[in-house]
């Protein structure tokens, strides 16, 4: 017992000598690279040290946590964004029970995230609500992975997942607007990033598809005014294109529409994520052999048919993963609204580092919001890599 | 088929015929399209007309002060023209040393991405994975609300050997300094690169003619050092070592001096810029490399090369093809992202152009100079990219 277990130690030790010689003192450069590498960390380290960086005290982000999280939303009102929540929540560990499969080193970071995440935010009244929305989740990750087991179960609960999202957005912005509920111009927070992002997809995605559709039309004047939309969209830069909102789509709209500059903001996300998803879409369509349309027209399909059943279920599922990092990129630019002072996540962030109280405390506050923005980029590029595995894509 | 459907059609077509016709349908419906087209834009050009549309404005005193100046000296009462080219060239100095640097630290960070080197390629995922999961915009304000404007104050008179200041005020690094003679000495370093190059191309063909060693590029870089030396002495040392020192004015206020000064909003806006680029460019580079087949590393190993030479010589200039057009979207990414500048007040063109929006409006032409400016940019970009990989995609095919 007792030698078994100095062997087994041993054979760690051994182990690890072997592990290191192999990985960083394989050869004289290897080893130069190894030392020089470890100076510099440890010279960054010093310095950071030195000026004080590790010395965090998230406080700030405890007390501002409404601030950060729904910015100017009503308190009375914060009952409305449970259920989307708990829903979104379940949602999420679903989908990814049922087509991620996370390796121990990602479960283990987003993990961590997650976890500092939700210690900052759970306290008092909301703890229970939200640790229910991550057990709920959790749970869901589960029934996901049991679900897997054979095929037939698994495609139904694939219909039901997005089913699930395609649900989501609409069920989401009705209870929160609905029966006196609370104007998009109250919104704030990482709240407001998510709405942001999820209603830009929601009408961006549908508007990319039919210009992607229309640029690649034989009617010239549609390809025309698609290409002369897509190209002008994607001309400037988003920020750009915000300040066209609040400082040119006000005269031009009529009065009945102009209601929120939030709204026209919306609106010009929208089309800036149209005219993105326009050229990756146009990307899929040019993948499909044209083998496959004139076969659909063989059996009688017709234009409309064949655009439908054929072309785009192909030219779609080819560019997942492209449409998964413009979806990641939306979700980054969304930030951007706090230029037009708009309380959204950063903006708050702002808002709370000018707070006397906490003077010296941007870092925390902003280390927070980064993490919080990383945590949910980091696990949709992970479900976009395992995505693309499991359908295949670029495996043939 | 057309034929067939042609030789079976009646001479005159019946409004149902007429119909039925695919060609009838195509020109009806872009008809109608195009109708609601037309109302939209005539509906848009009916409240533009309401506008201030002319430029004249542009001719007019700008009114405001622009923090930064590079090979312009605009005045507030210089012209907005002028104000706003001073924002053009301010943009296009990012987007010129942001290009250069990021282009480094890409292709730095994904070859080390492959490393066989543990830490190295650890270290390298860290920085990919966190950095571009994170909005560029969080990161350029941690970069400058939380890393140079909590330098300490110019009063504390921080150094590193007494070569490298940096405060909350400005950051200054040593630099050389020029004086009249420097450009003949440029003219020496041209001689200078052109007889390198010369005698490279004639070694390199004495090489391959006779299959001795010539030493080649040793040789040709001796030459290039020794005319440049030559000129450095004959133009009577035309450069000098800038190094930065403070100095404390009767008043008391110390003040740095000389060197290349760098002010907290460049500097956050151009290190936001460069690491949030040069992720998503180790990313390209590091895909471009494992697209190549294995054969070729494996067979650059056979053949006796080192390390070095395999990524130098065979392995890089192979996938320098696949990727240089995702590289020109980077490239143009990073020139548009420049525009996030306005969030730190760094005046590149958008700051400038909405500073003169909220002074005097004329929105609508401003806008249109803003987004005529960035395709010009954007085309300059492509073409020279485009350039770049006509002649890469060339060479040994």
């Amino acid at each position: 017992m007792q030698s078994t277990h100095i062997q087994a130690s041993r054979d760690a030790g051994h182990r690890l000598r072997f592990w290191a010689r192999d990985n960083l003192f394989s050869s004289r450069p290897n080893t130069t690279l190894t030392v020089a590498t470890i100076a510099t960390l440890g010279l960054v380290a010093y310095f950071l040290v030195q000026q004080d960086f590790f010395d965090l005290d998230f406080s700030v982000v405890e007390v501002n946590r409404r601030l950060l999280f729904v910015g100017r939303y009503p308190q009375s009102e914060e009952w409305r964004l449970w259920p989307p929540l708990w829903f979104a929540f379940i949602l999420g560990g679903f989908s990814f029970g049922l087509w991620a499969r996370l390796s121990r080193r990602d479960v283990l970071w987003l993990g961590a995230a997650i976890v500092f995440i939700l210690a900052l935010l759970a306290h008092g009244e909301n703890g229970g609500l939200f640790g229910g929305a991550a057990a709920a989740a959790a749970l869901a990750y589960g029934m996901g992975r049991w679900v897997r087991r054979d095929h037939r179960s698994r495609s139904r609960a694939a219909k039901l997942a997005a089913l699930g999202w395609a649900v989501l957005i609409p069920f989401t912005v009705l209870i929160i607007v609905a029966f006196g509920g609370v104007k998009p111009a109250l919104w704030g927070g990482l709240m407001l990033n998510v709405m942001l992002a999820t209603i830009g997809i929601a009408v961006g995605l549908p508007l990319g598809i039919l210009l992607a559709l229309a640029r690649a039309s034989s009617l010239p004047a549609l390809k025309g005014v698609a290409t002369a939309i897509i190209e002008i969209t994607r001309g400037g830069p988003l920020i750009a294109w915000l300040f066209i909102a609040r400082f040119v789509l006000p005269e031009f709209l009529p009065d009945a529409l102009n209601t929120d500059v939030i709204v026209n903001a919306l609106v010009i996300v929208s089309l800036f994520t149209g005219a993105y998803v326009a050229e990756i879409v146009r990307g899929g369509l040019q993948s499909i052999p044209p083998g496959q349309i004139e076969a659909a027209h063989a059996v009688g399909l017709g234009t409309v048919n064949t655009t439908v059943f054929i072309v785009l279920p192909q030219a779609l599922r080819a560019v997942i993963p492209a449409l998964v990092s413009q979806i990641i990129s939306l979700w980054k630019d969304t930030t951007l609204f706090s230029i037009l002072n708009f309380t959204d996540a950063l903006g708050g962030a702002q808002a709370a580092i000018a707070q006397a109280d906490f003077i010296g405390r941007q870092k925390e506050v902003l280390l927070f919001i980064a993490l919080a923005f990383w945590s949910v980029a980091f696990a949709m590029s992970r479900l976009s890599q395992r995505l693309e595995r499991a359908l295949g894509i670029g495996v043939r | 088929m057309s034929v067939l459907s042609q030789g079976l059609q009646p001479r005159s077509l019946t409004p149902a015929a007429l119909w039925r016709r695919r060609r009838t349908r195509r020109y009806l419906l872009q008809a109608v399209f195009l109708l609601a087209v037309g109302l939209v834009v005539a509906y848009l050009i009916a409240q533009a007309l309401d506008l201030e549309l002319d430029f004249d404005f542009l001719s007019g005193p700008g009114g405001f002060s622009i923090s930064h100046q590079w090979l312009t000296d605009y005045v507030a009462t210089d012209s907005r023209l002028a104000a706003y080219t001073t924002g053009i060239v301010n943009t296009i100095r990012l987007v010129l040393i942001g290009i250069v640097l990021t282009t480094v630290i890409g292709v730095l960070a994904g070859i080390a991405r492959l490393s066989s080197n543990w830490l190295l390629s650890r270290l390298a995922s860290l920085y990919v994975e966190t950095i571009r999961n994170t909005p560029l915009l969080v990161q350029i304000t941690f970069w400058y609300i939380a890393v140079f404007l909590e330098l300490p104050e110019i009063v504390e008179n921080r150094n590193l050997f007494g070569a490298l200041y940096f405060s909350n005020r400005a950051l200054a690094l040593p630099f050389v300094d020029s004086d009249g003679a420097f450009g003949i000495w440029l003219i020496f370093l041209f001689v200078g690169a052109v007889s390198a190059w010369w005698a490279r191309a004639r070694l390199l063909r004495g090489e391959e003619a006779t299959g001795r060693t010539l030493h080649a590029t040793p040789v040709a870089l001796l030459l290039f050092a020794v005319i440049g030396a030559v000129g450095f002495l004959a133009t009577g040392f035309p450069l000098a070592a800038d190094v930065p020192h403070t100095s404390v004015t009767p008043f008391g206020i110390r003040t740095i001096d000389g060197g290349l000064q760098v002010t907290p909003e460049f500097a956050a806006i151009l290190v936001g810029l460069v690491l949030y680029t040069g992720a998503f460019i180790a990313e390209i580079v590091r895909g471009s490399i494992q697209a190549l087949p294995r054969g070729q590393s494996e067979a650059a190993a056979a053949i006796g090369l080192s390390a070095y030479q395999r990524m130098i010589l065979i392995i890089l200039p192979q996938a320098l093809r696949i990727m240089i057009p995702p590289l020109t979207n980077q490239y143009l990414n990073l020139t548009k992202n420049s525009s996030l500048a306005v969030a730190i007040a760094f005046p590149e063109l958008v700051f400038v152009g909405t500073t003169i929006i909220n002074n005097i409006g004329h929105a609508v032409p401003v806008f249109i100079l803003i987004f005529a400016t960035y395709l010009a940019l954007s085309l300059v970009v492509s073409v020279v990219m485009n350039a770049l990989n006509r002649r890469v995609q060339l060479v040994g095919r």
